[in-house]
């Protein structure tokens, strides 16, 4: 089966720092792969040169089979790449329905034409991701974690085929966690292909099928979620070498 | 209440429409000029008020527009008509070839760079010979200012429609997103770069368009008053006075400051331009997001809207 996404040998620089150093993972169709690291491992900057924001320094990532590179972000938003952002980036002036169907009028194949029903798919979507009592409200007005489910809601309008999720559970009560893991839960049902970054370990150790962990850019550990935290280099890498 | 409201704006317009059945020649004459101002402010709302890119170049459009008119009139002897059209091809195609490269830049930059486009403009319409040098175009008069006043009217009703229709459509969707967030806009599958320069043409359609019917109007165009930049300015004002990213605010934005311009040239001469900056001063500090907003906010909060805008200034 062709991989969701194809991830090859992508370096990134930004002038002498390596964000991004030489990384190759597949990401597989219906898959949750998770992507652990500590702060400046590259995650997010991993996420930007799939999404297209960023350019890679050299290698190549492949979507479906088919070589992304040069292609600006809004054409990998029509293939079916959907993402979300960590600092949340809502449209702050439109209420939370209009946010989400601005996703449904441009996503995946470009999206509805007619605003009517680009509005009805974005309330069924915000329903879905728990937001339907918000739709009228001013994006800016909604707290922290109304702001993390609208930018899920914002990517799933887009009706992706793939979805890269930045820390959707930062700031999240555990309650507001389950939720949240819930919902990729039935995204990755509904066929969707997830990669997902996370810091809170517990919980992305429960959501993902595999684990995949960056460390100063580098890949240094991708597999089964309980043999990966248990890896020696994994654990130096977040809690430092233990000194005798 | 929505009913109300489209009531309103039509007996609105069956007002204006009337004026120059009624009035007198120098209110005709006001008239065309406030109408037209109104014009661009609502070109400049569809690039500054929803993209969000504050243009400082809508008055080479303007200029362009009326040597548009004037060489096709006076110097090819065409109709009016053709002349607007081609004000317009030329408007577009400057939009498209300016604006791919300056629509890259953001906030101040792009207000520099447009800024600057005006004055080259002038440099470069000096030393065409078919646009007359910095002599300037005298154009075939037409003394008919009802014919003037009706069409600039109908260009005003014509540009509030297209605004009308950005609030509804795919397309003012996607500036609007721009505006708020141009990377959050792109990753989600908008063309940012191409409904820039759409939006940024669009804009200058009806600046070109204002310039050319005012070009024929005063039968008279030299580089240095069609690439004003002072208009620029004006038009700013006018949209930013009234609300930019409304349909209506800047058309009442213009209306307002011309009136208020007008009266205060008449009554105080002297010291006009001193009060109309003073207006415009206690305009931003009181009511930052225009007269729509405030309307819309005073209902709620009544006297405590102004109150709370002059706290957040630190006044």
């Amino acid at each position: 089966m062709t991989p969701a996404l194809e991830i090859r040998n992508v370096t990134r620089r930004f002038a002498g720092l390596i964000a991004v150093n030489d990384v190759s993972f597949l990401l597989q169709p219906r898959e949750i792969l998770g992507v652990i690291g500590p702060n400046g491992a590259g995650k997010t900057t991993l996420i930007s040169l799939i999404s297209g924001t960023l350019a890679p320094t050299s290698g190549d990532v492949l979507f479906e089979g088919q070589s992304l590179a040069g292609m600006p972000a809004y054409r990998r938003a029509r293939l079916g790449i959907g993402r979300t952002f960590q600092i949340m980036r809502p449209f702050p002036g439109l209420s939370v329905l209009d946010n989400v169907a601005v996703g449904a009028l441009f996503g995946h194949g470009g999206g509805h034409a007619k605003l009517a029903k680009a509005r009805e798919q974005a309330r069924a979507q915000l329903e879905f991701v728990g937001l339907g009592k918000f739709v009228d409200q001013r994006a800016d007005e909604l707290g922290g974690p109304g702001r993390k489910r609208l930018e899920l809601a914002k990517a799933l309008a887009m009706q992706p085929k793939v979805l890269l999720c930045d820390e959707v559970m930062a700031g999240l009560n555990l309650v507001e966690i389950d939720e949240v893991i819930a919902v990729i839960r039935k995204v990755r049902d509904a066929g969707i292909s997830v990669l997902v970054i996370e810091h809170v370990i517990k919980a992305i150790k429960s959501l993902s099928d595999r684990l995949l962990v960056l460390h100063h850019g580098e890949k240094i550990a991708d597999g089964e979620p309980d043999s990966v935290l248990a890896n020696q280099t994994v654990v130096e890498a977040y809690l430092g070498k233990r000194r005798i | 209440m929505k009913a109300l409201r489209i009531m309103l704006v039509l007996a609105a317009f069956a007002v204006l429409a009337a004026v120059p059945w009624f009035g007198s020649d120098v209110l005709i004459q006001f008239g065309i000029n406030a109408l037209l101002l109104a014009v661009l402010a609502q070109g400049w709302n569809i690039i500054g008020g929803y993209t969000g890119y504050a243009s400082f170049g809508n008055s080479v459009f303007y200029g362009l527009g009326s040597y548009g008119v004037g060489i096709a009139m006076a110097q090819w002897h065409l109709p009016f008509a053709v002349g607007l059209v081609f004000g317009v091809v030329l408007a577009v195609t400057f939009a498209v070839l300016l604006g791919i490269p300056v629509l890259r830049l953001r906030g101040h930059y792009f207000a520099i760079a447009t800024l600057a486009l005006a004055q080259v403009m002038t440099a470069i319409v000096s030393n065409v010979e078919l646009a007359g040098q910095n002599i300037g175009l005298v154009l075939p008069p037409l003394n008919n200012d009802r014919l003037f006043y009706e069409l600039s009217l109908g260009l005003l009703v014509l540009a509030t429609l297209t605004v009308f229709w950005l609030t509804r459509s795919r397309f003012g969707f996607g500036l609007i997103a721009i505006r708020e967030n141009e990377e959050g806009a792109e990753v989600m599958g908008v063309n940012t770069t191409l409904y820039k320069t759409m939006a940024f043409a669009l804009s200058g359609v009806f600046s070109a368009l204002a310039g050319g019917i005012h070009a024929y109007w005063v039968t008279f165009i030299d580089p240095e008053s069609a690439f004003d930049i002072s208009l620029n300015v004006k038009m700013i004002i006018m949209a930013v006075f009234g609300g930019p990213g409304t349909v209506l605010g800047p058309v009442v934005g213009a209306l307002s400051l011309s009136a208020i311009s007008e009266f205060l040239s008449s009554e105080i001469t002297s010291l006009a331009s001193l009060f109309f900056g003073i207006v415009v001063v206690v305009a931003v500090v009181i009511m930052p997001r225009g007269l729509a907003d405030m309307l819309r906010r005073f209902r709620k909060t009544g006297w405590r809207y102004f109150a709370e805008n002059i706290r957040t200034h630190r006044l």
